[in-house]
């Protein structure tokens, strides 16, 4: 009896049949990729003090609060920030510097902090903050990179609770998209780009926003660019 | 300044005043007009219905007959897109060497009627006058295949007394379609009241357009409802000057 | 009042009536036409806003239309490439032939995980493979988290936009089928609290259901990533909690090199929902210990695009990334809807992609269902000359008639025929006017108008009129004049 083709082989036959007239070398492809028209702006035209200050008005656009502190200032302005958002149990990345959780200067009546060690679901299901680092922020679309390191804690964290604080500091901000992928050395294992809180315009396309994910985006904005 | 007309099939049956009027314009501007007498088709209702063995044969008539003129004039941008966009490929498929290459020469001499008066005669006034309220259609075959741009409203411009309106959604395709004013009868008339409605707001007296394509359809519909609107072709705007009678403005309009 | 979403509406191709007849029937729905106009006038300003702010709008255009191309002639290559990436990296990729190969793949992996529910993120994929009845009827249990899915899966409705499946579903509509799937007696049709309880409703599901199926909108070869492009959440929901990711992703939706995403999210999002960037992209290769599902499987599906991918003009539908642009600006989908095209796949890309899927078999009236305007071409941002692909769908289905007896009873194909005969000499054009003028002169009234012709002439008039012909056709003018020496 004849055995089927299996499915891997018939649809790459086919695709090779399709495609015959374009069959290349290794060399010959890489060449022809090359060659690929890419005249779009590249590199943006701000300066880094048009840029942060492109970022801070798109997050702001999509509700986000925006507070911007020197880097001698971060724990004190997040201590401060987290008092300020009513909530008690926050939890951090593993990779999280101890400074984060110290709030002393501005003390919460209950703090708990749980550092992420392989938390089951249920337990950040509990959590009503969180606070990362960040990779990069792309001012053009007001977008927030993580790469989900040790200082951006694994995916969930910045998924579950419903308040998120992300620190970013000014010099990993950029303009354009496409230098964000021309700073990225190697292409990440696990990448989250967020550019406001979710939100679904499927009724009437009426923008609703904060359906999954959380609903309050709080960015401390850390100048540790040159001007200040 | 010689150049051959190409009326096109429904301008020579149904609308002759069109004709007549690009005649007019183009003799008064000093140009010398031929008329190839056994000019038919251009193919393209074949051709979008998917008849495209039958639309080869008229696109290479076409070719035979024009390819000695000095210049082809139409006064329709559908026709001329029609041959710009689709003969190469119709005669890469089923044409032959001699073919494609008579049509190579052939193509950069064929115009649209805006196109032959700003780009082959740069002129932007005509000498018109046509006093009143007028709201131009910009046919899809205009804005996009052929990229007319500017030229009609340069035209209209110098128009003496015309008060052009402004058209909302003024890219919005009328839904004339060709077959597809039959084959979709119904989308097609829900695409012409959507169309009307923006034309009638307008309070022109009459809409204009590059071609009476789309005009019979919005010109029917609007006859059918006494609208109070009329449509003209553009070219019957451009030919109307100052010392016509009330007679030939009359008949100038549908 | 018949409710948008309550009518017999059939999305396979193969059973779906001819567009023309849907057509007239949601055409005669104000309030579906109503929901459809307002839903993309809102998308259309949007996106025109930020088109014209992004001044290398045609550059991104013009890369991503070669990028897109390039991975196409180049497919068999990139896919291998994904392959290999996506495997070293802890995935399983498995390849399905056809609609019938990917569904028993899909089944077979969640019997592995012995899943008896899943939850899915929004995949227009599955609905062309009908995966959802098929798990059902398997005893899996289906649940949509996408706001617009819930709202067809629960009030049985079928999608009719690529990005926006609800956009023919008003609030009223939504709030009358969550208050009965969801026995909310008390819920008002204020958009906020309907989102509210869509929330609560799947927040259970997301903590507890272990397995995972969505689409994607790239893979990439040089990474063996997987990307998604959403704006809810559900999408993060669904790759991050689950134990277990079946992503489900058609053959042709592989981008060369992770640099390209650079290109196709600039236009994506300004396409797809008028932003400049869509609130979550997830990005994955494989499995990441303690980070996401632990067995993650890319389902690759050709059914039919291998075919379309021989054929010369037609390869470039393809290239598509689903961003419904096209039916956002479509004159033709403004006025009815999604649902007259009966496909998964509607407006202009459906009416290109949904026939050749079929192998030209059945959905032969698409190709009809455009007047040819262009507008789709026009904001496509990968540059797919739909006009041009519609055109030569129209011949083949036109060169299928040929071969059939039934030509002989079709009017319109007569139609044709005898004009091409008609145009091929003057004498016979100019005999065929002079009868013409005759033969309308029985229907032209003392205005000289027609107001009512038969047969295929009556879809003219039914609105309407038509001038008569007039006495002179313009050559027996010019000749009459050339007699008179000028």
């Amino acid at each position: 009896m004849n055995q089927p083709v299996p499915s891997r082989k018939l649809i790459l036959d086919r695709i090779r049949a399709a495609t015959s007239s374009a069959a290349q070398s290794a060399s010959q492809l890489a060449e022809a990729y090359a060659a690929l028209p890419r005249a779009y702006i590249r590199h943006g035209s701000l300066s880094a003090q048009a840029c942060i200050e492109l970022m801070i008005q798109r997050l702001r656009e999509y509700d986000a609060e925006v507070v911007e502190c020197a880097p001698e200032e971060l724990a004190d302005t997040l201590a401060a920030q987290l008092a300020a958002s009513g909530r008690h149990r926050f939890v951090a990345p593993s990779g999280a510097p101890p400074e984060w959780l110290v709030t002393s200067a501005h003390p919460i009546k209950g703090l708990e902090w749980t550092i992420d060690r392989g938390l089951a679901i249920d337990e950040i299901e509990k959590a009503e903050g969180i606070v990362t680092a960040a990779t990069c922020g792309i001012a053009d679309s007001g977008t927030i990179v993580l790469h989900h390191s040790s200082r951006e804690g694994r995916r969930v964290l910045t998924l579950l609770p419903d308040y998120y604080l992300c620190i970013l500091r000014a010099s990993q901000i950029v303009e354009t998209l496409p230098e964000y992928f021309s700073r990225c050395q190697q292409p990440p294992a696990l990448a989250t780009y967020i550019s406001g809180p979710s939100a679904t315009a499927d009724i009437e396309m009426t923008r609703i926003k904060g359906v999954h994910g959380p609903r309050i985006l709080v960015v401390i904005l850390v100048r540790d660019d040159a001007n200040k | 300044m010689r150049t051959s007309l190409f009326i096109t099939c429904y301008n020579d049956t149904l609308f002759p005043e069109t004709g007549r009027a690009v005649v007019r314009l183009l003799e008064r501007l000093g140009v010398t007009l031929d008329f190839h007498p056994r000019q038919t088709c251009c193919g393209q209702m074949h051709a979008n219905t998917g008849f495209r063995g039958e639309a080869f044969s008229q696109a290479k008539r076409f070719v035979r007959l024009y390819q000695d003129a000095e210049t082809v004039v139409i006064p329709s941008s559908s026709c001329v897109a029609m041959i710009r966009d689709q003969y190469p490929g119709l005669f890469e498929e089923l044409g032959n060497e001699s073919l494609r290459k008579d049509f190579a020469a052939l193509v950069p001499r064929v115009y649209e009627l805006s196109e032959f008066l700003i780009d082959k005669l740069g002129i932007e006034d005509v000498g018109a006058t046509f006093t009143h309220r007028v709201v131009y259609h910009a046919s899809c075959h205009g804005v996009r295949a052929l990229q007319l741009g500017e030229r009609p409203y340069k035209l209209m411009a110098r128009v003496r007394g015309l008060d052009l309106a402004t058209l909302p959604n003024v890219d919005r395709c009328c839904g004339f379609g060709g077959t597809f004013s039959v084959k979709n009868a119904e989308v097609s008339s829900a695409m012409m009241t959507a169309k009307l409605q923006d034309v009638l707001a307008t309070k022109a007296e009459y809409c204009t357009a590059l071609d009476n394509s789309c005009l019979m359809h919005l010109g029917g519909a609007m006859h059918r409802e006494y609208a109070g609107m009329k449509t003209i072709h553009l070219a019957q705007i451009l030919a109307s000057t100052e010392a016509d009678s009330e007679d030939n403005r009359m008949e100038a309009a549908l | 009042m018949t409710h948008a979403n309550s009518e017999r509406v059939c999305l396979d191709p193969r059973f779906a009536p001819p567009f023309p007849q849907v057509a007239e029937q949601m055409l005669r729905n104000p309030q579906l036409r109503k929901n459809v106009g307002h839903a993309i006038d809102v998308i259309q300003t949007k996106r025109g806003k930020l088109v014209v702010e992004k001044t290398d709008w045609q550059e991104l255009r013009s890369a991503a239309s070669a990028i897109r191309a390039h991975a196409l002639d180049n497919l068999g290559v990139y896919l291998e490439e994904f392959e290999a990436r996506c495997t070293a990296a802890g995935g399983h990729v498995h390849w399905a032939a056809d609609a019938a190969d990917a569904r028993q793949i899909i089944l077979g992996l969640l019997r592995e995980e012995n899943a008896t529910e899943v939850i899915k993120i929004k995949t227009m994929t599955s609905a062309e493979i009908q995966l959802n009845p098929f798990l059902q009827a398997a005893g899996v249990n289906v649940y949509e988290t996408d706001l617009a899915e819930i709202i067809l899966q629960l009030g049985e409705g079928e999608p009719s936009h690529i990005v926006v499946p609800a956009l023919h579903i008003n609030r009223s509509q939504v709030r009358e089928i969550f208050a009965r799937t969801m026995g909310l007696n008390n819920l008002s049709d204020d958009p906020k609290e309907l989102t509210n309880a869509a929330r609560t409703y799947l927040r259970q599901k997301f903590l507890t259901v272990p397995t995972a199926i969505s689409g994607a909108n790239f893979l990439v070869a040089e990474t063996g990533t997987v990307a998604i492009v959403e704006s809810e959440g559900n999408g993060r929901m669904c790759l991050t909690l689950p134990r277990a990711m079946i992503s489900l992703v058609g053959i042709e939706k592989v981008l060369p090199r992770f640099q390209d995403l650079e290109v196709m999210l600039q236009l994506l999002a300004r396409s797809a929902t008028g932003e400049r960037m869509n609130p979550y992209t997830s990005l994955w290769s494989g499995v990441t210990p303690g980070d996401g599902p632990q067995r993650f499987h890319v389902v690759l599906l050709d059914n039919g695009r291998s075919s379309i991918l021989a054929k010369n003009k037609e390869r470039q539908t393809l290239k598509c990334i689903r961003c419904a642009a096209c039916m956002n600006t479509c004159p033709v989908y403004r006025q009815t809807g999604g649902h007259a095209y009966g496909s998964v796949y509607p407006g202009p890309i459906g009416a290109i992609l949904t026939p050749q899927l079929m192998q030209m078999k059945h959905a032969q009236s698409l190709p009809y269902a455009s007047s040819l305007c262009g507008a789709c071409y026009e904001v496509c941002p990968v540059k797919i000359n739909i006009p041009e692909v519609l055109l030569e769908l129209r011949s083949q289905v036109v060169n299928q008639e040929r071969k059939q007896a039934g030509r002989f009873f079709d009017l319109m194909y007569l139609g044709l025929r005898i004009a091409n005969l008609i145009f091929a000499t003057a004498w016979g054009f100019h005999a065929a006017q002079r009868m013409g003028r005759i033969g309308l002169r029985f229907f032209t009234r003392k205005d000289g108008w027609i107001h009512s012709l038969p047969s295929l002439g009556a879809k003219w008039t039914q609105t309407r009129d038509l001038r008569g012909l007039p006495k002179q056709t313009f050559h027996q003018w010019w000749a009459e004049r050339a007699k008179e020496g000028k």
